[in-house]
C-alpha cells in the first residue's frame, strides 16, 4: 500500500484499473485508493506488468507498506516467474492491533516509508534462477559449451550477480566445481562493500573546541555557543474559531464532492497573513534573522513590512463543562504534520505519552465552538509584529474563509 | 526481476502544506486556488523545496539534478564562484599544471631522441597560471549557466542554520536573506588539515591552495604527506625546476589505498624523475622565522634526527571536513571525531529532512564520489530510493604515469583472509607503449581463486586514469578476469595491455 500522503497510515482499495496479466506503461493508472480524506489514483512509476494483485479491490483499511501486489519488468514471462512470498513481519503487523513503528513515527513517514520498500525486495544474494535478459557473459558461454549445455540452461542457475545477473561463479557454483554458496557468499560480501562504512562513526565528545584554530576565548564552555543567548521569547495567542471554516468545508463537499482537508485552509491563511508585516521593534541582527526578507528591498522602497515566516502552533481550546479530569487532556505530542494536514490524532496517536497542554484542532463539529488557540513565539520587540499576524489569521479564518478557495 | 507494489509516490512532501500536489493526481476541480493567491501577493521568500549549503561538485550537482526532478532549489556558495574546491582549487587547477608543466617537461628532455630537435625552451609561470585560470573561470561559469538552464537559485553567500528548516545567508553584497526550505543538504566540504607549529601564510608554508598559485619556482621544496595531492603538487614544480623532497610517515607512497607493488613502482619511476622520498619520516617541528623554512624530522620508529630546510613547505597530510559557521549547534547536529557529520546510509542526519553529501562526511574525499552522492540523494528525497556503489570508486593520482585502481588491493583482500589470484602485465610489453616510447608501468589484477570474479585493478602507466573506466564497469557487473579477457580490445591501444593483464590472471598472456 503505497503512501500517499505524510499522515497516510491505511487505505482502502477502491478498484484495480489494471487486470493480472496486462501489461502497463509509465503513468498509466494501476488502480484508485481511498483514504479518509480522498480517493486518488495510483500512477505506475515504470514499465511493467502486473503478475499478481493480493489484496482486491474492496480490501479495507490495508496498511501502508503491505504488500497489495507484484508486478514484474515489461518483458517478464509472467508463466516462469516464482513470486516471493510477502516477509512474515509485515502480515503479522498488518493484523496486530499495535500500531507499527511506521505509524507512531507518523512525521517521519516519508523514510519509513522508503524503508520498508527495501525491505520487501528480496534480498540480492539469494536471488532464484531467473531468465537472463543480457547477453551471457563470455566465461559462461564458453563454460556452458565446455560442459555441454545449452544457452537456456544458463536460465536454470541461481544468479547472484548485481541486478540478478549471472556470474562466472555462479556456473561454477552450480557445475560443482566450487563449493555451491561460495558465490552467493561472495556477492553478498561484495554487495556489502558497496555501502558507505559508517560503522567508525564515533560521534565527538559533546563539548568540543570549536575547530577554527581560533585561539580559545575566556570563557570555553561558552565557546560553542557563538551569538549570546537570546532573551527568552513570549508566547502569543489568540483564539481562533474555525467554524466558518467548517462552513465553508462542507459547502464545497456538499456541491463538488470534495473534501478540502483544514489544513489547506489554514496553511493558506498563514501563507496570507505573513505577507508584509510591520517590522519588529529592534532592527538588530537577531531579530533580523527571523524576517525572511532581502532587506535592501525594505531600504529601497522605505517600506516598514516585511514578509514574515511564522508558523502558528495549534492548540484546542478545552470547552467549558467538558474536561475530563480523569483522562490525561487530549492525546498526541506536538505533531504539526497532523496539525498541518488535517489529520485527527489517530488511535495510535493516542496511546503516545500525553503532553500537557495538548495541542491538535479541535473541529468540534457537535460542540459548535470549534475554538483554537493559535499560537506562536516572539522574540523582545517582536511582539507586535506576531500579534499582527495572528489577528490577520483569524480575520481571514472567522470572517473570510471563502476566499481562500475562490 | 519481481518487484512488490510499494510506494514510490509520497517523495518530497516531506512537511508544510503549501505544496498543492502533495497527493498526486487528486481531482481539484473548481480550485485554482494556488495560482490565484500568487497573483495577488508575488512574494519574494515563498518555501524552497530544497536549500543546499555549499556550491562544490557535491552541491551543485545535486542542485541541478534537484532543477530537472522539478524542485524549487536554491544553492548558496560562499567563495564567490561555483564548483567549489575541485574546480576552483582543486581537480581542475592542478591537472591544468600537471598537464602543462608535463609537457615543458617533456618538451625540455623528452624530445631529441624522438627526432625533434628544439631551440631554446623558456617557461613563462605567469602564462601558465593564466592558461590554468582560463580553464577555471570557463568551468565555473558552465555550472553557473547550467544553474540558469535548471532554474536553480544561486545565492552567493554564507550560510548558517537559525531553525531546523531555515538557513540564514550572509550575502556577498552586504544583504542578509533568510531561506525556509522543507529539505535541506549540506555540502560544505572540507579543508587542508593544518600541521600543527607551522602557520600557512599560502606564500612559505602553503597547501595545495598555495601550490597551483605560486609565483615563482622555488628552489628547494619540501613536500610533507605523500599522499595524492602532495604527489601531484611535488610533481608539477619538480617538473618546472625544483628540488623537491617528499616527506611521508607511512612505510608507502600514494596512501593507504594505493596497492603495495604499485606504489613501490611508482616511487621508483618518480625517483628517477628526480623526486626525493623519505618515508617512515616524521616531522617533528618546523621554523618558519628565516628566509626559508627549517624541519626538524626523524626517523617514524623513533631514531636519528635531522633538519632539512626549503625555501617553500608544502602542508598535504590530508583534508579534514569544513563545517564551520554552519550554526550546526543552533539544531543540534553532531559531528563524529574526525569532523564528518554523522548520517545514515540515505544521507540523512538525526534531522531527516537535513541530509550531507560528499567531503564533510563519511567515505573517499573524491570529486566524482560527491557526485555520485548528490544524485542518490535527490533520488532519495524524490523517489525514496537511490544508490551508490562504494565498491566501484576509481581513485586516479595523475602524476606521470598515472595511478589508477578500483576495489580492494592485496593488502586488504589478505586482512580480511580471501584467497585471491594476481595476474600482470607490464606496459613494456605492450606495442603501443613501445612505439609511444613510454614504456613504464603495469596492469594488476585480483581475482577470486575460486569463482574469478575481479576484486581490485590496479593500474601504474601512460593513460592509467582513463583505463580503469572498463575496470570500474567490470566490477560493476560483476565480471570475471575471463570476462575482460574474451573481450576485443583494439590493436595496438595501451587497452591491450589491460586485456592482457586479465588473460595473465584466469589463464597466460600472450605478449608475455
Ligand atoms: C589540490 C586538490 C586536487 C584534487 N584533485 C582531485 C581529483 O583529481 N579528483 C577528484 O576526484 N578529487 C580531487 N580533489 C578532491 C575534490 O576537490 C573534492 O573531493 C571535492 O571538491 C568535494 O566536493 P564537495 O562539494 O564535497 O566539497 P567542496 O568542493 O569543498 O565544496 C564545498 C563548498 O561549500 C562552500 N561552503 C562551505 N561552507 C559554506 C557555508 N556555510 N555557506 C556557503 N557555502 C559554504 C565552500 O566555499 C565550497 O566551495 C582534489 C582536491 C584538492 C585540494
Amino acid at each position: 500500500m503505497p503512501a500517499m500522503s505524510p499522515t497516510m497510515t491505511e487505505g482502502n482499495i477502491a478498484s484495480w484499473k489494471v487486470k493480472e496479466g496486462d501489461s502497463f506503461a509509465t503513468g498509466d493508472v494501476l488502480l484508485e485508493i481511498e483514504t479518509d480524506k480522498a480517493q486518488m489514483d495510483v500512477e505506475a512509476q515504470e514499465d511493467g506488468k502486473l503478475a499478481k494483485i493480493t489484496q482486491e479491490a474492496g480490501a479495507k483499511g490495508v496498511k501502508v507498506g503491505r504488500r497489495i501486489a507484484i508486478v514484474a519488468e515489461a518483458d517478464d514471462d509472467l508463466a516462469s516467474l516464482e513470486l516471493p512470498a510477502e516477509e512474515p513481519s509485515q502480515e503479522a503487523s498488518a493484523t496486530s492491533p499495535e500500531p507499527s513503528k511506521s505509524d507512531t513515527d507518523a512525521p517521519k513517514s516519508l523514510q519509513k516509508t522508503a524503508t520498508s520498500s527495501e525491505r520487501t525486495s528480496p534480498p540480492p544474494s539469494t536471488s532464484p534462477p531467473q531468465k537472463q535478459t543480457y547477453p551471457l557473459y563470455p566465461s559462461i558461454v564458453q563454460l556452458l559449451s565446455e560442459n555441454g549445455l545449452s544457452k537456456s540452461d544458463a536460465d536454470k542457475i541461481p544468479a547472484s550477480g548485481p541486478k540478478g545477473r549471472l556470474l562466472k561463479g555462479d556456473v561454477l557454483s552450480y557445475l560443482g566445481n566450487i563449493k555451491s554458496a561460495y558465490s552467493s557468499e561472495q556477492s553478498a560480501r561484495i554487495s556489502k562493500l558497496g555501502h558507505l562504512d559508517l560503522s567508525n562513526a564515533k560521534p565527538a565528545p559533546p563539548k568540543e573546541a570549536p575547530k577554527e584554530a581560533e585561539p580559545p576565548s575566556k570563557d570555553a564552555a561558552a565557546a560553542p555557543q557563538p551569538e549570546p543567548v537570546a532573551e527568552p521569547d513570549t508566547e502569543i495567542a489568540v483564539p481562533i474559531s474555525l467554524s466558518s471554516v467548517l462552513a465553508v468545508q462542507k459547502r464545497i463537499q456538499d456541491t463538488l464532492g470534495v473534501t478540502l482537508p483544514l489544513s489547506t485552509f489554514i496553511a493558506r491563511a498563514v501563507e496570507l497573513a505573513n505577507d508584509d508585516l510591520p517590522l519588529s521593534a529592534h532592527s538588530k541582527p537577531t531579530a533580523d534573522e527571523l524576517f525572511n526578507d532581502v532587506l535592501g528591498l525594505n531600504k529601497v522602497s522605505g517600506a516598514r513590512t516585511s514578509r514574515g515566516t511564522y508558523m502558528p502552533q495549534i492548540t484546542a481550546l478545552p470547552l467549558a463543562g467538558f474536561v475530563d479530569s480523569s483522562a490525561p487532556q487530549s492525546s498526541s505530542k506536538l505533531d504539526v504534520y497532523d496539525i498541518l494536514t488535517g489529520q485527527k490524532p489517530s488511535a495510535a496517536a493516542k496511546k503516545r505519552a500525553p503532553v500537557p497542554p495538548g495541542p491538535g484542532i479541535a473541529i468540534g463539529a457537535n460542540t459548535g465552538g470549534a475554538t483554537n488557540l493559535f499560537s506562536v513565539s516572539a522574540s523582545k520587540g517582536e511582539e507586535k509584529r506576531a500579534k499582527s499576524f495572528l489577528e490577520r489569521v483569524k480575520t481571514i479564518l472567522q470572517v473570510e474563509p471563502g476566499k481562500l478557495v475562490l | 526481476m519481481i518487484r512488490t507494489l510499494v510506494p514510490r509516490a509520497a517523495s518530497r512532501a516531506t512537511a508544510k502544506p503549501f505544496i498543492s500536489s502533495q497527493i498526486p493526481s487528486i481531482q481539484q476541480p473548481a480550485f485554482c486556488l494556488y495560482t490565484s493567491r500568487r497573483r495577488g501577493y508575488a512574494t519574494e521568500a515563498a518555501e524552497h523545496d530544497l536549500v543546499i549549503i555549499g556550491g562544490g561538485v557535491a552541491g551543485y550537482v545535486a542542485a541541478i539534478k534537484a532543477g530537472q526532478e522539478g524542485m524549487k532549489v536554491a544553492c548558496i556558495e560562499k567563495r564567490g564562484a561555483l564548483g567549489g574546491t575541485c574546480l576552483n582549487v582543486g581537480c581542475i587547477p592542478s591537472k591544468s599544471l600537471l598537464n602543462n608543466s608535463h609537457l615543458y617537461h617533456q618538451i625540455l628532455h623528452d624530445t631529441k631522441k624522438r627526432g625533434i630537435d628544439v631551440g631554446d625552451v623558456k617557461l613563462n609561470l605567469k602564462q601558465m597560471m593564466a592558461a590554468k585560470n582560463t580553464s577555471v573561470d570557463g568551468l565555473t561559469k558552465g555550472v553557473e549557466f547550467l544553474f540558469k538552464k535548471n532554474k536553480v537559485e544561486y545565492i552567493p553567500g554564507t550560510g548558517a542554520f537559525t531553525g531546523e528548516n531555515e538557513v540564514k545567508v550572509n550575502r556577498i553584497d552586504g544583504q542578509e536573506q533568510t531561506l525556509r526550505a522543507r529539505n535541506i543538504i549540506i555540502a560544505t566540504g572540507s579543508e587542508a588539515t593544518p600541521f600543527p607549529g607551522l602557520s600557512i601564510d599560502e606564500k612559505k608554508v602553503i597547501t595545495s591552495t598555495g601550490a597551483i598559485a605560486l609565483e615563482e619556482v622555488p628552489k628547494k621544496m619540501i613536500v610533507i604527506g605523500g599522499g595524492i595531492i602532495g604527489l601531484e603538487m611535488g610533481s608539477v614544480w619538480s617538473r618546472l625546476g625544483s628540488e623537491v623532497t617528499v616527506v611521508e610517515f607511512l612505510g608507502q607512497i600514494g596512501g593507504p589505498g594505493m596497492d603495495a607493488e604499485i606504489s613501490k613502482t611508482t616511487k621508483k619511476i618518480l625517483e628517477k624523475q628526480g623526486m626525493k622520498f623519505k618515508l617512515n619520516t616524521k616531522v617533528m617541528e618546523g621554523d618558519d622565522s628565516g628566509d626559508g623554512v627549517k624541519l626538524k624530522v626523524e626517523a617514524a620508529k623513533g631514531g636519528k634526527e635531522e633538519t632539512l630546510d626549503a625555501d617553500v613547505v608544502l602542508v598535504a597530510i590530508g583534508r579534514r571536513p569544513y563545517t564551520a559557521g554552519l550554526g550546526l549547534e543552533n539544531i543540534g547536529l553532531e559531528a563524529d571525531n574526525k569532523g564528518r557529520l554523522i548520517i545514515d546510509e540515505q544521507y540523512r542526519t538525526k534531522l531527516p529532512h537535513i541530509r550531507v553529501i560528499g567531503d564533510c562526511t563519511f567515505g573517499p574525499m573524491l570529486a566524482h564520489k560527491a557526485e555520485e552522492e548528490a544524485v542518490a540523494c535527490i533520488e532519495y528525497i524524490s523517489k525514496g530510493f537511490g544508490h551508490v556503489n562504494y565498491n566501484a570508486i576509481p581513485s586516479v593520482m595523475y602524476t606521470h604515469p598515472e595511478v589508477a585502481w578500483v576495489g580492494q588491493n592485496e593488502a586488504e583482500l589478505k586482512e580480511q583472509g580471501i584467497k585471491y589470484k594476481n595476474g600482470t602485465f607490464p606496459f613494456s610489453a605492450n606495442s603501443r607503449a613501445k612505439t609511444n616510447l613510454e614504456t613504464e608501468g603495469m596492469v594488476k589484477f585480483l581475482s577470486d581463486a575460486e569463482t574469478d570474479r575481479i576484486l581490485g585493478i590496479h593500474i601504474v602507466g601512460p593513460n592509467a586514469g582513463e583505463m580503469i573506466a572498463e575496470g570500474v564497469l567490470a566490477i560493476e557487473y560483476g565480471a570475471s578476469s575471463e570476462d575482460v579477457a574474451r573481450t576485443s580490445h583494439a590493436h595496438p591501444t595501451l587497452a591491450e595491455a589491460f586485456k592482457e593483464a586479465a588473460m595473465a590472471t584466469y589463464s597466460k598472456a600472450i605478449h608475455y
